[in-house]
């Protein structure tokens, strides 16, 4: 797990957000495929400026989803963002 | 009633034009049949109708791409539709102009064939000088700022490489080494016996690559895209014929696959003549091989249809002389032992056969085609 807040995550180079107005989702897009992605990914995708933290991404996240409570936040952003970093899509 | 199917994925064929003459070409062996290209205008529409239908990602390939003098308005074009650009090229006709040019008008991502680890090898199968080229290019393409994919057909001439292939795509900083088996339609059939890597070369090739692709996970993204002879394994059929991609030849005919002009009777519609939308969703040639009503035993009954479609069709044409078949890479498929002597059948001490305009027409003598 990415426990490491001095990551600040961002998109890889070569990848890059699209919404699809067919199906109507945020998808990721690059060369070989493109990722899907429901409310919750997009909204934290959208967050990975690159110079935010993840406790900073996780912070701004609660405000909209904070009856979950914070650290089962915190680990639903870490198993996303671990699963997408390790398919080469965030640096 | 099943959801409308939807193309993910458009394979732009520019041109078939290519300073290249490599031995495994996937265009056709007529392409010099093949000779009035689509318009910069006929383009446009076509990748502004492809987004409309659902299309996201676009690939420029050829041919050479970038022998199209259009090929930076294209490229502006399909950026303002908002698809995910990739350019196929082999490389030699690049420069820093160029490549800075192609990143302003917006170009996503490079891919680059090289055609081997060592130059003597790679030439010869390239049939022309090119290997200090394109490493030269490939660090013009990572200094320019772009994402590349190195992209390698490996075959039995250039299989023991690939340890030095992973070298060189770690040192030019390649996101992604595609190490993908030669697959053998068009030029690469015509080559099949020189190509075809011996047992024992296949299975410690897959095994290194498999242990690298382990031990580089996070650094450099590797794909081992099988032999399908050697694996054993039939391909599902590009995900499914007419289910999620379409390739569109030079000539403007929309096509399942780059391969499918292989088989007889199929009618392509051409852009031409009708909108992408309405060839996608009504041309014959789309509809042919769509859903399963088409199957025959063993297919028909077989679990696994769902999963590879039946494999490939273009080469169930080309091994048992009927689309419809089964592909004879399935042990199951009353023509399996073709494969069996086939995959046997590697090395051979025929000269190699160059991909050119010249040997199009030795080969596949015929008249221009008007489309």
């Amino acid at each position: 797990m990415s426990t490491d807040d001095a990551w600040r995550p961002r998109l890889a180079a070569r990848a890059r957000l699209k919404f699809d107005p067919v199906a109507k989702q945020e998808l990721i897009l690059f060369p070989e495929a493109a990722l899907a992605l429901n409310e919750t990914g997009a909204a934290i995708v959208r967050l990975c400026d690159g110079a935010r933290s993840i406790s900073e991404i996780v912070d701004l996240l609660s405000k909209n989803y904070g009856n979950a409570g914070r650290e089962a936040l915190m680990r639903e952003v870490m198993d996303f963002l671990d699963t997408i970093r390790a398919r080469g899509l965030l640096q | 009633m099943n959801a409308p199917l939807r193309p993910y994925t458009l394979v732009a064929e520019l041109t078939y034009r290519c300073p290249l003459r490599c031995v495994y070409c996937s265009n056709p062996v007529d392409f010099h049949r093949s000779r009035t290209e689509l318009s910069t205008g006929d383009w446009r529409r076509v990748f502004s109708e492809a987004a409309e239908l659902g299309v996201v990602q676009l690939h420029l390939s050829g041919g050479e791409p970038v022998l199209r003098d259009d090929l930076v308005e294209l490229i502006q074009h399909a950026r303002g539709c908002d698809l995910y650009t990739n350019l196929i090229t082999g490389g030699t006709l690049l420069d820093e102009d160029r490549l800075r040019r192609f990143r302003e008008a917006g170009l996503d991502h490079i891919q680059l064939s090289i055609q081997g680890a060592a130059r003597e090898s790679a030439e010869m199968i390239a049939g022309v000088r090119s290997h200090r080229k394109k490493l030269e290019i490939a660090l013009l393409i990572r200094e320019t700022g772009f994402p590349l994919t190195l992209n390698v057909v490996i075959h039995r001439l250039n299989i023991g490489e690939i340890p030095e292939l992973i070298a060189i795509a770690l040192e030019l900083g390649a996101n992604r080494l595609e190490l993908a088996n030669t697959q053998f339609y068009a030029w690469a059939a015509e080559n099949r016996r020189a190509l075809m890597p011996t047992r024992a070369q296949y299975d410690r090739a897959e095994e290194i690559a498999l242990e690298a692709i382990a031990k580089h996970r996070g650094t450099l993204e590797i794909a081992f895209v099988q032999n399908d002879y050697l694996s054993g394994e039939p391909k599902p059929c590009m995900g499914g014929w007419g289910r999620s991609y379409m390739c569109i030849n030079p000539t403007g005919q929309v096509m399942p696959c780059h391969a499918a002009s292989v088989i007889p009777g199929l009618r392509f519609a051409s852009v031409r003549d009708s909108a992408l939308g309405e060839i996608w969703r009504d041309s014959p040639a789309m509809n042919a091989f769509r859903g399963d009503g088409w199957m025959m035993e063993p297919c028909r009954s077989c679990a696994r249809k769902e999963i590879d479609f039946g494999g490939c069709r273009c080469q169930a044409f080309m091994l048992a002389g009927n689309a419809a078949e089964a592909d004879p890479i399935c042990r199951l498929s009353p023509h399996h032992a073709i494969v069996e002597s086939m995959r046997e059948d590697s090395g051979s001490d025929d000269p190699l056969i160059y991909r050119d305009a010249k040997t199009s027409r030795r080969l596949a003598p015929g008249p221009a085609l008007v489309s």
